[in-house]
């Protein structure tokens, strides 16, 4: 299905265009961070931006077939535990579990696809959350292996040091975003933009929908059950609590920011949502001191006041921006382009 | 083969002794369900009526339920109102936000892609849920009814009367929302627009007023199930996302856009859910009822009262 599309000149043609240029900054860029910010911290920082790169990522592949998963965080849980546990219980190397937690991950996913890809927008979203709270039930419920609520430390992935660990978090990270890239542009990503643009037509003109958006449902499934178990054993630690809503949202918020349906969105949103998450705690203490005698029923304001930040950002760019914030980028980089062109004359 | 396996796993974990299971078990149960499952009712009839109307996917109705809540609990402690009174002012309130929400945010998104609604509901997931933390705080409240500790004895079962009042609260409402849409003008215009909104615009209807009046009276049937929620359980900023999602699983069992469907749904489901926590403990309560869900939408991909037509 690929080959016929990607001969050597037309992958050169793909670098050779400006997104295939701005790809090619966006690795270097991210292999020379690390010599810059090489703290702990911030390391930390850059290699959870990766790994969710790469969940929103699938979130995004699903999202651009119609399908809207509110529960991607189940696939994310199973991926954690599933790496986690083969490497606990019988010895497996973290290094092929992780690939072994995508294809589980995957199997399950065409389990629950076979049950969505008959359901609407709505309907769809309601069976994925509630299949999350299912999975996290199940989790809990098996507490001898799982530890529940507690969770339970992770082996290492081959290197305990965070440095190599995030280069082989951006090469995985690499892998997966060109590989959603060429799925994408392939003739396969042109029916999943025909069935999320109306599948009724799209049926008519001869793509099976309901094959089409399985498809989409095992190939996101993979990828975000293959994050899930760099995650957990980049935190060295995994409990139920990857189940939760909060984990389901995370991508679709950086899809959204982002850009919905294109590649570079997710990774763009990742990049702002980690930020959000890690740099912001640190003005909490500012906020507390401005804003705590305005609301006495609360002991810490900071979270609080950067939530509701983060919601009126959500509403504000869906209402404004709904091509998120890479289009906001592609139009400031046209106008910057036809006004330098214009000097040129 | 594995299913039963993991079934038998999981029964055998359980510890409760069926035995000990008796009728006053079984009533608490079925009662308790259906208290639960009336304020559900109330909360999806808001929904599916907003969606009936507007073709809105509001996945925010339950921060709604949890204002309401609030709402009522300031009324009832700084006035020092009757907590059934405050139901009503609190459904006012909610109301007035719910056209204000419609105005500034949904208003914007409608007709787009349906995936927009979604987004536009969580961005006010988080702001609704935030603005309680900030006002109200985060610590559990609860509504002080002015029948605390009083019921109805029939023979061992003690049915608390907030129970039943809640329960005749949820009718008297459906009753009035019904006499509404089926009887005066405004509910007339509201069906017209729910069928072809834009033949009703070419007889007269302002359908933005219509949308406006359609996003407050949900709002407002989602306050007072609010309210009542405050009255018989304990309530914090964070409820409101679990109900909501509840509600639509009850409006897909009941069928879209039905309204009996969504009470019978209600029930069925606040029912199913006790029975989860009594049979197979606390944990197991949220998953049986969507995996109830999940089977029915296996089953009937329009819900168990839906009709067959896309």
């Amino acid at each position: 299905m690929f080959t016929k599309e990607f001969t050597k000149e037309n992958i050169l043609k793909h670098l050779q265009s400006t997104n295939g240029k701005l790809a090619l900054v966006t690795i270097v860029v991210a292999l020379l961070l690390p010599l810059v910010l090489n703290d702990n911290f911030m390391l930390q920082v850059l290699t959870l931006i990766v790994i969710f790169s790469i969940y929103a990522s699938s979130w995004n592949l699903l999202a651009s077939s119609g399908q809207g998963s509110l529960g991607h965080a189940a696939f994310l849980g199973i991926g954690g535990f599933t790496s986690s546990l083969l490497a606990i219980n019988l010895g497996v190397p973290p290094i092929i579990g992780i690939f072994i937690a995508g294809i589980v991950s995957a199997g399950i996913g065409l389990l629950i696809g076979i049950t969505c890809v008959r359901l609407k927008a709505w309907f769809l979203a309601m069976v994925t959350f509630g299949f999350s709270v299912i999975a996290e039930t199940l989790f809990s419920h098996f507490d001898d292996y799982t530890h529940a609520v507690l969770g339970f430390r992770t082996p290492a992935l081959l290197f305990s040091d965070r440095l190599p660990f995030y280069y082989f978090a951006v090469l995985i990270c690499i892998i997966s975003v060109t590989l959603i890239y060429v799925i994408m542009k392939s003739k396969m990503g042109l029916a999943f933009r025909a069935i999320h643009q109306n599948s009724v037509e799209a049926s008519m003109i001869g793509i099976n929908t309901a094959k089409y958006k399985l498809y989409a449902f095992v190939l996101s499934t993979f990828f975000a059950g293959l994050s899930g178990a760099i995650y957990a054993h980049f935190m060295r630690y995994i409990s139920v609590a990857v189940f939760t809503a909060d984990y389901s949202f995370k991508p679709l918020m950086m899809s959204v920011i982002g850009g919905l349906g294109t590649i570079g969105g997710p990774i763009i949103g990742s990049v702002i949502m980690v930020f959000i998450d890690s740099m912001l705690p640190n003005i909490d203490g500012v906020l507390q001191l401005a804003l705590s005698p305005l609301f006495p029923a609360v002991s810490n304001v900071g979270p609080s006041i950067r939530l509701l930040g983060l919601g009126v950002f959500l509403v504000i760019i869906v209402i404004f921006l709904p091509k998120g914030v890479t289009s906001l980028l592609r139009k400031t980089y046209q106008y910057l382009r036809t006004e330098l062109e214009g000097e040129k004359q | 083969m594995f299913i039963t396996e993991i079934l038998c796993r999981i029964l055998a974990k359980h510890t409760v002794d069926t035995q000990m299971i008796d009728s006053t078990t079984l009533i608490l149960t079925l009662m308790w369900g259906a208290a639960i499952g009336c304020i559900y009712v109330l909360l999806a009839t808001g929904l599916n009526l907003i969606f009936g109307v507007m073709k809105l996917v509001n996945f925010a109705h339950g921060e709604l339920l949890m204002i309401g809540a609030f709402v009522s609990f300031s009324v009832s402690t700084s006035l020092g109102l009757d907590a059934y009174i405050a139901v009503f002012i609190s459904m006012g309130v909610v109301g007035l936000i719910g056209v204000a929400v419609e105005r500034l945010a949904f208003r914007r998104v409608l007709g787009a892609d349906k995936l927009n609604e979604i987004f536009v509901s969580l961005g006010l997931i988080l702001i609704f849920d935030n603005i309680a933390v900030l006002i109200w705080g985060e610590k559990s409240k609860r509504i002080i009814s002015p029948f605390e500790n009083m019921g109805l004895q029939l023979g061992d079962v003690t049915i608390s009367f907030d129970w039943l009042i809640a329960m005749v609260f949820v009718i008297a409402i459906l009753i009035g929302l019904v006499f509404l849409i089926k009887k005066t003008k405004v509910g007339m215009a509201m069906r017209a627009t729910s069928q072809k909104s834009q033949a009703s615009m070419l007889m007269g209807i302002n359908i933005e007023h219509i949308y406006i009046i359609t996003f407050a009276l949900g709002a407002a049937l989602a306050g007072a199930a609010g309210s009542l929620y405050g009255i018989i359980f304990p309530f914090n900023p964070y409820i409101g996302a679990l109900p909501t999602i509840k509600a639509f699983a009850i409006i897909i069992l009941g069928g879209l856009g039905s309204i009996p469907g969504a009470i019978i749904g209600g029930l069925l489901y606040g029912i199913a859910e006790q029975s989860a926590v009594i049979f197979l403990g606390g944990i197991w309560r949220d998953a049986v009822a969507f995996s109830l869900l999940i089977i029915v939408l296996i089953l009937r991909p329009t819900g168990l009262f839906g009709e067959k037509s896309d």
